[in-house]
Formats: C-alpha cells, structure tokens, sequence
C-alpha cells in the first residue's frame, strides 16, 4: 500500500506543478483522495481542486519562504535543448523565474550524446559566475572536475532529470519513473479487472529509467493483483520490433487481457500488433507522449499513458536552486511527477502543457 | 637446427656442378610412391603413378597441365591423403604423410607455383612466420629475425633485404625468398613447381645454381617445369605423366627432349620451328607516339600493321607490360598519343580501348584476367556482354552456344562450359582467356606473356592460334621473356631496356645475341644517361 | 560472332568426344551441388520452423506462418538489394538509417500536414530519395575510391541526422490510406500485401542477378575488379548503378515498414543494417564477393524473424534472443563453408 500511496500522492503532482506557474493564490491544503480523483477519468471536474493540490504540494515550506530575487543569474544545462521534452523543462524554468525574479539561463548540447559540448557549457555556466546552478548530467564522471569547481567556487548545484552521481548537489529533481510505472501498473488492473496475462515491453533494459518503467510495474502488479500473470518482459526499443513482439506475445497467450510499453515506440508498437492480431478489448496502456501515441489515446485504441512533466521539472529546479542559495532544507530527491492521461482528460491544459507531439 | 646446419656447410663448399656426384653414382633410393591413386568425386586425377627419386639426384617432373603433377606432389607434402592402395616410402620406410607440417618433419618441402607470402609484411617475418622459435612467447623480436634472415641469404648468396616489404619485391625475388624458406627448412627433399615461371634467364641461372649447391649424397630435388631447355640442363632424369597416368622414366642425357615431348602429349612433335609468314600489309593498324608516364616509360613510339605480330622483348622491369597497360588504358600516361588505323584515340580506360577494339591479355591471368568464381562461358563473353543482352537482360542461350563454341574451337579441356574458371588448368585458362578477346572481335591484341605457365602441348596450340589471328589479319602485340618464343613467332622485334625502346629488329635480322645487346647494353647506356 | 572469327583449329577427336561424353553428368552435379547450397538453407528454415511448432505454443499455424514473412518483409527487403553489394564485394553500412531517412522523406511527401501530395507521385519520389542515397554511397566508393565500409559508414551518419533535422525528432504520421494498403491491404483476402511485394520484389531481384547486365558485372567485379575492368567494363559506372539498386530496395523497405505502421521514428533504424547484413550471409552469399544468391537472402531473412517469432512466443528474454541467433549466423556461415570446400576439393 505503500506503493500505492506514494503513487497517489506523486501522481496528484502531475498536471500540478504546471498548474502553479500560472495560479498565483494556493493555499489550501486537499486531501489524499481529492487528488486520486485527478487521475480517474472525471478530469475536468476535479481541475479546480487538483490546482490548488499541486500548488500546495510542490512549496510544501509554503511559497513566502521562497525568497524573491532581483534579477540575478541561475544557470540550467540540461541534457538537450531543441527536443520538446528540453523546451517544456525550459518553459517551466522560464516561469519560475518570472514568479521569483530571476534570470534563467537555460542551455542544453545538441543531443543526448554530446558530452563534451554539455561540458563546455557547464563550464560556461561556471564562468558566468551565477547564484547556482542546475544541472542535468549526461555523464557524470567526465562532469566532475567542473563539478569541484564550481563546489570550490561556492555556487550551490541542483541536479535534475537523473541524478548527478555525486554528493556535491544539494538535491535531485526527477521523475520518480518506478512510482510513475506503478501507477501505469494501477489503471491496468483496474481497466483489465485484474485477471488474466498482462504483456510488458520494455524500451531498454539497461538505462535505469528503461528498469524502473519496467520494474515498477511488474512488482506493483505482482504485489497488488494476484489475478493477473505477468509474462516474461520483452525488450523493444523499435516501433517494429514492439509491433512483432506484441503480436508473438498474443499469438503465445490467448489469456492475454493487456499489453504495456513503456515509451512511444513500445507502446505504439503494442498497438499496432494489437491491431494486426484482430483482437479486441485488449488494454494498452503507455508511457511519454508523442504524436503517434497521443492519436491512438485519442481515438481509443490505448486506454491511456503516463506523461512525466517537464514542465514542472523546470519550474522545480529553479525553485530548489533558489533554495539552495537561501540555504533553505530540502529533500534529496524532489519527485517532479507524472500524470495518467486517456481520452477523457487529454486536452486539458494541465495535462496538454506536457504533451508534445 | 643441427641438420639444417650441417646442410649449410655443403652449401658453404659450393660444389662446382650437378654432376658432382655422378662419380660415385649413388644409387640408393631417397623416395619412392608406389602406385599412387587419387580420387576426387567423380574423377580420377591420379591412377597407379610411380616415381623414385634417387638420392642426389634432381627428377625432372613432365607432363601437361592437368597431367597430374602438381595432385601427385600434393599427395606427396600431404595436402591431399592419397586412395588405399598407394605407399609412399621414405628412405626405405614406409611413412604416411598425414599434413604439410609432418611432411615438414619427414624433411619434405614444396615450392609452389604460386607464391605463398604475405605481401605487407617484411621479407624476414615471411621467412619465419608460423615458425618455432620465431617468437619467445608471442613476443616477436623482429632485430633477430632480420639478423637470421641475413644470415640465410647470405649462405645462399642470394641479395636481399631482409627488411624490404615482400609487395614492393619484384616476382624474381620473391620467388626467391619463397625458395629461402624452402631450404631453411631442414628438407632433403625439394620440390620445385615451375620455380621459372617468372624468372629472367639470369636469375634462372642463379636458382640452378642454388640448386646445385642444395644437392648432395643426402638430398633429392624434384624439378617441375614446361621448359624443356631447363629440364635438360638441370635434372638427371625425367619422369613423365599423362591424364594422371605414369608414362615412363628415362635418363635425361640419353633421350632428345622432342623425345619428351612427345611422352607428354602423346603424339609426335616436331623439333623444327616452322618457317615464319610473311608480312601480309603495309597498312598499319595502331600506331603509338611519344608514349610517356610518370613513373617508367620514356617517349614509346611503335607501330603495328595489318597481319603483323610485333614481338616486345626485354628483361623483367624494362616497361614492356607498362606499354601494353598503358596503351590500353589500364594505367595512365603523362603524354603520347594512340592512333587506330590513323584516327587519333583518346583512351582514358580500358573501357575506351576495347570500345575501339583492343584486346589485352594479361601477364598474370589469375590477377587481371579471370573471374575464378564464373565459369566458362561468362568469362568468354565477358568482354563483349554488349552483344549478349537485349535491353539489359543477359541471352544466357546465347552465351552458352558461343562459349561452346569458342571452348571447342580453342579445344579447351573441360567437360563442360559450365565449370568454374578455377578448376581449370593453367593453359585452359588462357585459352578461354584468348576466347574472350576473339568473341570480343578486336582488331589489336596485346598477348602479355601468353605461355607462361602452360604445357608444351597447349603452348604449340597457342602458336598455331596467334598465327591463324596473324592471317585474318589482326595487329598482334606479343610480349614474352622467351627469346626463342619471340624469335619464331614475330614479324618484328621491339627491345626495351628501361623504359625505352632501345631497337626494333625485323625478323630476318634478329637473333637472340642482338636482342640481348639491346636489352642489356641498352640499359647500361641509359643508364649512365641518367646519371 | 563465329564467321569473323574463324579460328580453325585441326580437329581433336578425342578430346572433343572425351569432353561430350562428359558433359551430361557433370551437367547434372553442377546444377545438384548449386542446389546444395540452396537447399541447405531451406532445411535449415524448415528444422527451425518444426523446433518451434513443438516448442511455442500456439506456433503450427498457418497466420503465424504469414506473419513471420510480413515481418521480415522489410529487412528482407532491404538485404535483396544488400546481396547485390555484398556481391561486389562491397557491405552497405547505411540501409537500417537510410530506411527511416527514406520513411521520414515518405512522411515528408505524404502526409497532411506537410506536403500532401498524391500517393503515386510520392512513392515516385519516395524511390528516388533510396535511389538518391544509393546514388552517394555509388558515387563515393566508385569514383571517389572510399572503402565501402567507410563510405556507407558516412551516409549512415549522415542519414540519421538529416532524419532527426527533417522531421525534429518528433515521429511523422502517413495517414494517406493508400499508403498503408501497401503493406496492411489484403490483395488475396488473409494475406497482408506486404507478404506479395516481398515476394515481388524477390522475384524482380532474382531476375536482375541472374538475367541482367547488372547482376552479371555485379558478380564479376565481386569475382576480380581489375579483371572485369580489363575486359573494357566500366566498373566504375556498374558499381554506382549497384549501390543505386541497393538504394532504392532500402526505399522499398522502409515504404514496407512505415506503411505497416502509418508512422515513422526518426530515432529508429540504427542497427537494421546488421539484421541485413546477417540475412545476406545466412543466405549463403560470400562477403568476400564473386557468389550469391537471392533464395538464399529471403530464407536468411526468414530464417531470423522465425527465431525471433518462435523465440518471443516461447516467452525467452530477449537477449536469449541475440545469443542464438548470433550462434545460428555462426552455423550457417560455418556449414556453408565447410560444404563450399568440400565443392571446392572436388
């Protein structure tokens, strides 16, 4: 149950922290089931109380004891910069920003296999002498002389996205991807009634988000729906190979009530096998967004998908980075939430502002 | 090593002549097969062959290709395990030859006609690579292999480098580091598959000499080789297989090689040259000018006329197989000019010279003129595929009606037009390799070479084939390292020493002194022009 | 041909006869032993499918059947015009991103929201993009004299990135219903179209190996380049026009895989190249070159999507996957060998 709870209340993050970039006046604190209710699929009623849910949850400290600025520098390098899910992040970032008063300065490599030009960036980063800095580490061993200087320059670091292998930041904005999974995990058994042979297919094996989506469902669905047998998890990274994967898995288990993917190209893939297999009343269910994925939530043919939100990664990682320079506590991993979107609550804007085609 | 040192010493004792031993005339039999049978699926290479080698003796191995000579030495070194039945004997005892490193063990060791080196690396690490003792656990000390190689050469009295890069050898040397290898072995019996394929007459010289050197009371030598004149002067007898059957053994001296000759083919052979033809026409066909490239070749001008065969003669390295490239546009040039019966060319590729009808046949058929892996009608058509597709699509009916043809009117050996180019012989090789150029139709032909390698049978065929072309009126280019070759069958004679034409002879006046002057002498000069 | 050449050669009675005789039953083992090799592949295709028809549940089917040749039908393909390369001699590194290149382009042509055009137009144009890419990859090892390797190492560079600039790294939907019958209508009822221009195009590729000029000087440069070059062939030219061939099959392939699915991934495709590569090899064609062999290249091709299909529906992770079918390109590569030699002995 506890599993269950963490899911709840992260998911009740969601749509949320974005939510608090535009609302100026949260105050009152909501009930635990106030926000399960964001997720089932009456959305549009429970906008209004997810709003305030989220503002409240996200200043836990209360937002007067963020302290305005006056315009001074923090400095984000990200992983990215030109993919949508990098523009979200800066979008959020961006907003904070103006909330407090801060310039942001938000630079990312060209894709995620540019290390040394991340590099050259935090070091320019480092030379631009901010009040602190965020950083998203796309490896963290090559990032760690930088590191040291900038902790011996006396600039406070936040880590997001992953964590930075290091003790040197304060703290760690990301995507709880295992609670994220378990509530993927939630909505499948509830949609499949609990019974039967649940598919899964994985992106990765080897990143640890790729093992986290896998595993936190898997183990959520084990530890809460008895009924239900989870097949040996297969590895697609290919809309292709996810498409063949779902059809043999089909093919192999008639039982079979459900299939998960755990990005675009898996769960894309899954339907498309769905589809080729003649099937009905199959459930799949997603993970991120994307064009091809948001049009199969749109006409029915996945049940419904789990968006991180980037845009609340943004707007956290400056709020923790001012923290930091105020020398304020803060957790060691500050989750940045996710949320459970389907056909009913696609469109809203909370939840739009972190889909991206 | 102690016996491969105990070999050096004779070899340091340079005996003066091959006929040393001859006075004590051993007689005892270093090696005998006995009724040597082989089988491979469906044909019978080898059937019932007997040979013996005597000690001190050098045997001279005959037969045409495809004969069985090289299968026979093969199941000899145990590259091949001959059928039940054979023996093999080996001073007196009876050995199976299980593989090539046993038959290295039995002292064994073959030459074979293709060199097996490795062309990037050193002339030393070819010498002793895959050796014992040429590394101390895996680590390689390429100072002591070069100090040992030198060693070698030196013993041998063989020029080279132990540190030159085996490619960047000419064939000649190669061949000889090949033989180096050989006799660093500790063999008593040698075996030589045509070793002069690719020699000049001097270096052929040399390796009879080391030849000699190798021969002692213990040692044997088997000597295989189209040339008769080589067979006469270097082996003391000679035993002669035709269609994988033993034809008999006799004393060199006591037979004329016509005599030979005539055991391998199984006819008679005439010793005589026939009389040479006429030139047919004034009206010449290709006419080269002012032929230079950048790195051999200085101002070529020739000119080929109708009918007429134009011998190029020259030692290995004089440029002779440069022209032939050159003119036909395999290999640039820097400056000169091509006119085909007075029109001026511009051959950039070799794809523009057989447009215009010029055919080239390769020194080194293997390399640039067959493709192993097609059969035989495909490499006859293959320089004319123009004439066998409509719209892109091959006439595969068509080209096995002419590549029967051609293979029965150049009386190719083969059971079929469908084998594979590899399982032929040498000389079956050329002949559909000159199939290739005649279905093609050229007007010029450049032979580079045409007999190396090929049987006395098969090469008469090729004389008999470039005279026929020479009749219907074909301007023939024929470069050879055969003075009596050129001799007999050219019109007239170009000597190039250098990079230069240093003469062109006509027939009458041309003798083998005369063209070794101007190949040599030539050199000589041009040479000191140089410096 | 014969009356400009006559060679009269005096008659050889009885090597001629000899060679006669002959002829019929070396005829008749050339024409078995070719076979061999084909039917080697076969069997093997065959034992693997009936190890899986006892040990998948659910795997004697004749759907499961189709499925495995609509599921390779794109790499299979893409490895027909592989098998002209490697014929060559050559390799084709770029095909896996070369496809989603060419299937990010069929997006580009095809769908609403961008250039809409109509579909017949926009396959036209789909192909010359493949025959485009060819035409590099032709133009730099022919002309250029680039290894192969590195060459189509480049357009393999090269054509990831221009798939992620073009379509900026979001996946592109072709929602033009022509588009996907291609690959999804049922021409026989029950039989995907992309099963038939398999087929098809295995056919077309046959003929152009074994028929055609093309096939012919692809296998003789592969055989000796210098040779065929002497023998007044531009190889130059021939060696382009195969890479170009090789090209528009990848064309043909990627029109296959993203009609399937009405989408396209601009990340995918890295790594196809090799599945194309191991199915050319399976098949029996030599990457020395000189030899190969278009049955050969789809039983590769179905021979590995029978491991995956059979292996998945087993329920074996994944990467139990790519250790047996790396072990299995072993076998094939090795039997083929040995069996090659003993031919070779003979």
């Amino acid at each position: 149950m506890r599993l269950l709870r963490t899911a709840i209340a992260a998911s009740s993050l969601l749509a949320l922290g974005l939510t608090a970039c535009t609302t100026s006046t949260p105050t009152e604190t909501a009930e635990p089931a106030d926000t399960t209710a964001a997720e089932t699929t009456a959305a549009e009623e429970t906008t209004a109380a997810e709003e305030t849910t989220a503002a409240e949850e996200t200043t836990p400290a209360g937002e007067g004891d963020i302290p305005q600025g006056n315009g001074e520098t923090i400095y984000l390098v990200s992983k990215g910069f030109q993919h949508r899910f990098w523009q979200a992040v800066n979008e959020g970032a961006l907003q904070a920003g103006e909330d407090y008063n801060y310039s942001i300065e938000f630079v990312g490599p060209d894709d995620e296999t540019k290390v040394t030009q991340q590099l050259d960036q935090l070091q320019t980063a480092l030379d631009g002498d901010p009040i602190a800095i965020g950083f998203a580490a796309l490896d963290t061993g090559a990032a760690e002389p930088i590191l040291q200087k900038i902790e011996a320059a006396g600039i406070p670091m936040v880590a997001f996205d992953s964590g930075v292998d290091s003790d040197l930041p304060v703290t760690t904005i990301q995507t709880d991807n295992a609670a994220a999974a378990a509530e993927a995990a939630k909505h499948m058994i509830e949609l499949t009634g609990g019974e039967g042979q649940i598919g899964v297919i994985c992106h990765d094996q080897t990143s640890q988000t790729g093992k986290q989506r896998c595993d936190g469902f898997v183990d959520y669905v084990k530890e809460n729906a008895p009924g239900i047998t989870v097949l040996e998890p297969q590895v697609a990274g290919e809309v292709g190979l996810a498409a063949n994967t779902a059809k043999a898995m089909i093919q192999a288990n008639p039982e079979i009530v459900g299939i998960y993917g755990t990005n675009e190209a898996a769960a894309s893939g899954a339907v498309q096998g769905v589809t080729e297999s003649g099937v009905e009343d199959l459930v799949v269910i997603g993970f991120d967004s994307g064009k091809t994925q948001m049009d199969a939530v749109r006409d029915g043919r996945m049940a419904g998908a789990i968006t991180q939100s980037p845009v609340k990664m943004g707007y956290e990682t400056v709020v923790a980075a001012i923290k930091a320079v105020n020398g304020i506590e803060q957790p060691e991993i500050i989750d940045s939430g996710f949320a459970w979107y389907d056909a009913n609550n696609i469109d809203d804007p909370e939840i739009a502002a972190n889909l991206y085609e | 090593m102690a016996a491969l040192t105990q070999q050096w010493w004779c070899v340091a004792s340079k005996q003066p002549g091959k006929r040393t031993y001859e006075g004590v005339r051993v007689t005892r039999t270093l090696l005998e097969l006995r009724d040597i049978s082989k089988t491979f699926p469906g044909v019978k290479a080898l059937q019932n062959v007997s040979l013996d080698l005597r000690a001190g003796e050098v045997l001279g191995l005959c037969g045409e290709n495809g004969a069985g000579k090289s299968t026979l030495m093969k199941v000899l070194t145990g590259i091949y395990t001959h059928d039940p039945g054979g023996e093999i004997w080996l001073d007196g005892e009876q050995v199976e030859v299980t593989g090539v490193n046993h038959a290295r063990e039995l002292g064994l060791s073959i030459i074979h006609q293709e060199l097996n080196m490795v062309p990037d690396l050193t002339v030393a690490q070819n010498l002793f690579i895959g050796r014992d003792g040429s590394h101390k656990g895996g680590w390689i000390n390429d100072a002591e292999l070069n100090r040992r190689a030198s060693e070698l050469f030196e013993r041998l009295g063989m020029r080279i480098d132990p540190r030159s890069r085996v490619g960047d050898l000419s064939v000649a040397r190669q061949q000889m580091v090949e033989i180096a290898r050989a006799l660093s072995y500790e063999s008593r019996i040698l075996v030589m598959d045509e070793p002069t394929a690719a020699l000049t007459v001097a270096e052929t010289e040399a390796l009879f000499g080391m030849i000699r050197d190798f021969i002692t009371p213990e040692t044997g030598l088997i000597y295989i080789s189209h040339r008769m004149p080589e067979i006469e002067e270097i082996t003391d007898r000679v035993t002669v297989i035709r269609d994988g059957e033993f034809v008999g053994t006799v004393n060199t001296h006591e037979v004329e090689m016509r005599e030979i000759i005539s055991m391998m083919v199984g006819r008679e052979v005439s010793a005589e040259a026939r009389p040479r033809n006429v030139r047919q026409s004034d009206e010449v066909v290709l006419k080269v000018r002012g032929l230079n490239t950048r790195k051999l070749l200085r101002d070529i001008n020739f000119e080929v006329r109708k009918g007429e065969i134009l011998g190029f003669a020259g030692l290995m390295g004089a440029g002779r197989t440069e022209v032939a490239r050159c003119v036909f546009g395999a290999d640039p040039r820097t400056s000169g000019e091509v006119e085909l019966h007075g029109k001026k060319l511009n051959i950039r590729t070799a794809a523009d010279a057989v447009r215009n009808g010029i055919g080239y046949l390769s020194e080194d058929r293997k390399h640039f003129g067959l493709l192993l892996d097609q059969d035989i009608k495909a490499n006859t058509v293959m320089a004319a595929m123009n004439d066998f597709h409509v719209g892109g699509f091959i006439l595969d009916g068509k080209i096995k009606t002419v590549g029967t043809e051609y293979s029965d009117k150049l009386r190719v050996k083969t059971p079929s037009v469908n084998q594979l180019m590899g399982k032929l012989s040498g000389g079956n090789q050329q002949k559909v390799v000159i199939a290739k150029w005649l279905v093609r139709n050229c007007d010029v032909l450049i032979f580079d070479e045409p007999t190396r390698g090929i049987d006395v049978g098969a090469k008469e065929e090729i004389y008999e084939l470039l005279e026929t072309l020479s009749a219907q009126g074909k301007a023939i280019i024929m470069i050879s390292s055969e003075l009596p070759e050129v001799l007999r069958m050219s019109h007239r004679i170009a000597v190039m020493a250098a990079g230069h034409i240093t003469g062109v002879l006509d027939n009458e006046d041309a003798t083998q002194e005369n063209i070794m002057e101007l190949a040599t002498v030539g050199h000589a000069q041009l040479a000191g022009d140089a410096a | 041909m014969s009356e400009k050449n006559n060679v009269d050669q005096k008659p050889a009675p009885t090597r001629a006869a000899a060679a006669e005789t002959a002829d019929a039953p070396s005829t008749m083992s050339r024409i078995m032993r070719s076979s061999v090799q084909q039917i080697f592949v076969f069997a093997a295709l065959v034992g693997i499918y009936i190890f899986f028809m006892f040990a998948a549940p659910n795997f004697a089917q004749f759907s499961i059947a189709l499925d495995i040749v609509q599921q390779s039908a794109y790499i299979g393909v893409m490895a027909l015009g592989a098998t002209f390369v490697i014929a060559t001699g050559g390799i084709d590194l770029s095909s896996g991103t070369g496809m989603t290149l060419v299937a990010v382009m069929a997006g580009v042509f095809l769908s609403g929201e961008w250039m809409n055009m109509p579909l017949g137009g926009g396959l036209i144009l789909v192909l010359l993009v493949g025959g485009a890419l060819g035409l590099a990859n032709g133009a730099n090892i022919a002309y250029l004299g680039l290894p192969p390797f590195i060459a189509t190492l480049a357009t393999m560079m090269v054509a990831r990135g221009l798939a992620l600039i073009i379509s900026d790294k979001a996946s592109i939907s072709i929602k033009n219903p022509g588009y996907g019958w291609i690959a999804n209508g049922q021409l026989i009822p029950g039989v995907p179209n992309a099963v038939l221009f398999f087929i098809l195009l295995a056919v077309v590729a046959a003929v152009m190996l074994n028929k055609t000029l093309l096939g012919r000087y692809a296998l003789a440069i592969g055989s000796n380049e210098e040779a065929t070059r002497l023998s007044g062939v531009n190889t130059k030219l021939w060696k382009m026009l195969v890479y170009v061939v090789a090209g528009v099959f990848v064309a043909f392939g990627a029109i296959l895989y993203s009609a399937r699915f009405g989408f396209v991934q601009p990340a995918e495709g890295l790594g196809f190249e090799l599945n194309v590569i191991a199915a050319v090899v399976i098949g029996g064609t030599s990457l020395a070159g000189g030899r190969a062999n278009i049955l050969g290249t789809v039983v590769g091709a179905l021979i590995m999507e029978t491991l995956k299909k059979g292996l998945l529906m087993m329920g074996i992770a994944q990467e139990w996957q790519f250790v047996v079918t790396g072990i299995v390109v072993i076998i094939a590569v090795f039997v083929d060998n040995l069996r090659r030699r003993r031919a070779a002995a003979a």
